[in-house]
């Protein structure tokens, strides 16, 4: 206890928290008399999973994309499909956004890539300030519930690590998040409508012409996410096929084919998607074993009984789960809360009659937030430093846009049917 | 020889390392990104893929993880909890960072350690991973890159550790 106790202290003031997590699995195999070689034989079970495959390949496309012209193809063709809307090119920021993340896993690129391209577009059009830089703070972790975001992925491969009675596919996580992801696109969406009522914010006529134009401008890339997501959602395709694909054929459009990268910068871009990379894995490797101590302990089962004896009824279970959610949002970034919590929460929740899948929608709805809530979300930094902001003005404009993703999250937890309406054997 | 010598000399051998390290990286991702979609194509219009392919790609994996993680070592970008660092003065931060990297070098010493032993386990009890490949080759980046994050952080606690007695603001890296 004493030792845990320690190693939590350690992590808040800045140990890194792959090396908290193997301080605990080492800590408890050891108490437990366990020959300490056992952590190796866990971290090694990262080559024995065949859907982590789809990580490096997804995340490595998402910065080539990144890099490339691609993000302003895709705003221009949405624009040319929706900026003629009223609040017309504040929906292009969220459909982008959410588009874009949903191919490059809500890592903070989609900020830097889109942001600035639509952060001056936006002022151009005479948003107001505050509205523009809510705005696209929060776009930046839009779509993390559409396929095939890396958080989804991840949620996967944890819940599969745990031996449940009712297994969870990855692709019954990608339907699942579908709707869900939807509602928030739409009701922020609806928002920004209504702020700009009374004002003359459009943008000009739907043209054919345009739309032709940005057509044949993003001819390479328009077949991306309709042959990965079509392949994906309709079961064509198995995730790392998917991500194969993708990642080969982005690198020859954008270098060979376009040649918006030079073949130099393409190490240091390798490098780049992969710290990201390595910081998960590193993180997931050494959960495996810690995971491994836990379940073999019971310590969810210990816990979900003390909790039981407490809270008796699943609505005040899941009241709690959205509290604490928030605040670990506030902690951790999603990928560690992912991989450590999960593996804790999911025993317990199922022991309350919630459905695996629904739970992890919950878990990265709510965690979305965290990317937005003061005082560490990461996206309240990047804005702040990408667009020359105080971070105070950048929590302030996002207060708006944090009370809607937080009506959405309480919509998505309390209507299981939205997540499980599209999974097919719920 | 001198001390600005062997310093210099010192220096020449991390660039090496760092450059090793970036060339493997690249050569494995570039690896994976080939063989991958050279499977798929293999299976769907040849109704066979590479044997091995499969459970090389997936070692690959396991690579790609453990040298990515070394080269978030190296800029000090492994993640964790950045509660203190805006509430905190420099100094005690540059004291923090002493006590945390201490500690993370001696886990990932410890986990290298370790794992060093499997790997022996496995050289003396000649295991194969697939297709003849010995185990151990695949299994050797574990204890490898573990040690160098170590030593790493071992560096950035001596680091962190003179700039608190130095009483000099941390810098950036």
């Amino acid at each position: 206890m004493a030792s845990a106790l320690l190693l939590l202290v350690l992590a808040l003031v800045g140990a890194p928290l792959f090396a908290a997590i193997a301080g605990s699995a080492l800590l408890g195999f050891h108490s437990e008399k366990v020959d300490l070689q056992v952590v190796a034989i866990e971290i090694y079970r990262l080559a024995e999973m065949p859907v982590l495959l789809a990580i490096p390949l997804f995340t490595f496309a998402g910065y080539v994309l990144g890099e490339s012209g691609a993000p302003a193809r895709l705003v221009r063709l949405t624009d040319a499909l929706l900026g003629w809307l009223r609040g017309g090119l504040a929906i292009v920021s969220l459909v982008a956004c959410a588009l874009f993340t949903a191919f490059t896993g809500a890592s903070g690129v989609t900020i830097v890539a889109l942001g600035a391209l639509l952060y001056p577009a936006l002022q151009q059009a005479h948003y107001r300030e505050r509205f523009t830089l809510g705005l696209i703070t929060t776009s930046g972790s839009l779509g993390l519930l559409f396929a095939p975001a890396l958080p989804l992925i991840l949620y996967g491969v944890v819940a599969q690590q745990m031996d449940l009675e009712q297994p969870v596919r990855i692709d019954d996580i990608f339907a699942a998040g579908l709707l869900p992801g939807l509602l928030m696109v739409s009701m922020l969406s609806g928002y920004s409508i209504w702020q700009s009522r009374g004002t003359r914010i459009s943008g000009g006529p739907f043209s054919w012409r345009e739309v032709a134009a940005a057509v044949r401008e993003g001819a390479w890339e328009i077949p991306l996410p309709i042959v990965v997501l079509g392949g994906i959602y309709s079961g064509a395709f198995a995730l790392s096929e998917a991500a194969a694909v993708t990642a080969l054929y982005v690198l020859v459009v954008e270098v060979a084919i376009r040649r918006e990268i030079p073949l130099r910068k393409l190490p240091g871009i390798m490098r780049e998607s992969m710290v990201l990379v390595g910081a998960i894995m590193i993180i997931l490797g050494v959960s495996l074993a810690s995971t491994n101590y836990l379940i073999d302990t019971e310590v969810p089962v210990r816990l979900f009984e003390a909790i039981r004896a407490h809270i008796d009824s699943k609505l005040t279970f899941l009241v709690l789960l959205n509290l604490f959610l928030l605040a670990l949002g506030m902690m951790l970034d999603i990928f560690s809360a992912l991989v450590i919590v999960v593996p804790v929460i999911l025993p317990i929740a199922i022991g309350y009659g919630i459905h695996p899948v629904h739970l992890g929608i919950i878990f990265l709805a709510n965690m979305q937030i965290g990317y937005i809530t003061p005082p560490v979300g990461m996206n309240l930094f990047i804005a702040s430093y990408r667009f020359e902001r105080p971070v105070l003005e950048v929590y302030r404009a996002t207060v708006p846009f944090f009370v809607i993703l937080l009506a959405s999250v309480l919509i998505i937890t309390y209507w299981p049917a939205l997540s499980l309406t599209l999974v097919s054997a719920p | 020889m001198s001390d600005a010598e062997s310093g210099k000399r010192l220096e020449n051998a991390i660039g090496l390392l760092h450059r090793l390290e970036d060339g493997l990286l690249a050569l494995v991702l570039g690896l994976m990104i080939l063989l991958a979609p050279l499977q798929i194509f293999l299976r769907n219009f040849f109704d066979a893929g590479i044997t091995w392919g499969d459970p090389l790609l997936r070692v690959l994996v396991l690579w790609v993880g453990m040298l990515g993680a070394l080269a978030a070592t190296r800029g000090r970008r492994q993640i964790s909890i950045d509660a203190l660092s805006h509430v905190v003065g420099e100094r005690a931060r540059s004291g923090f960072g002493a006590v945390t990297s201490l500690f993370t070098a001696v886990v990932c010493a410890v986990v290298a350690y370790h794992s060093a032993r499997f790997v022996a386990s496995e050289i003396e009890y000649q295991t194969s991973a697939f297709a003849g490949v010995p185990a151990w080759t695949c299994e050797i980046v574990i204890p490898v890159a573990f040690g160098l994050i170590a030593l790493r952080y071992a560096l950035y606690s001596m680091g962190d550790l003179r700039k608190v007695l130095a009483g000099r603001p941390v810098e950036e890296r």
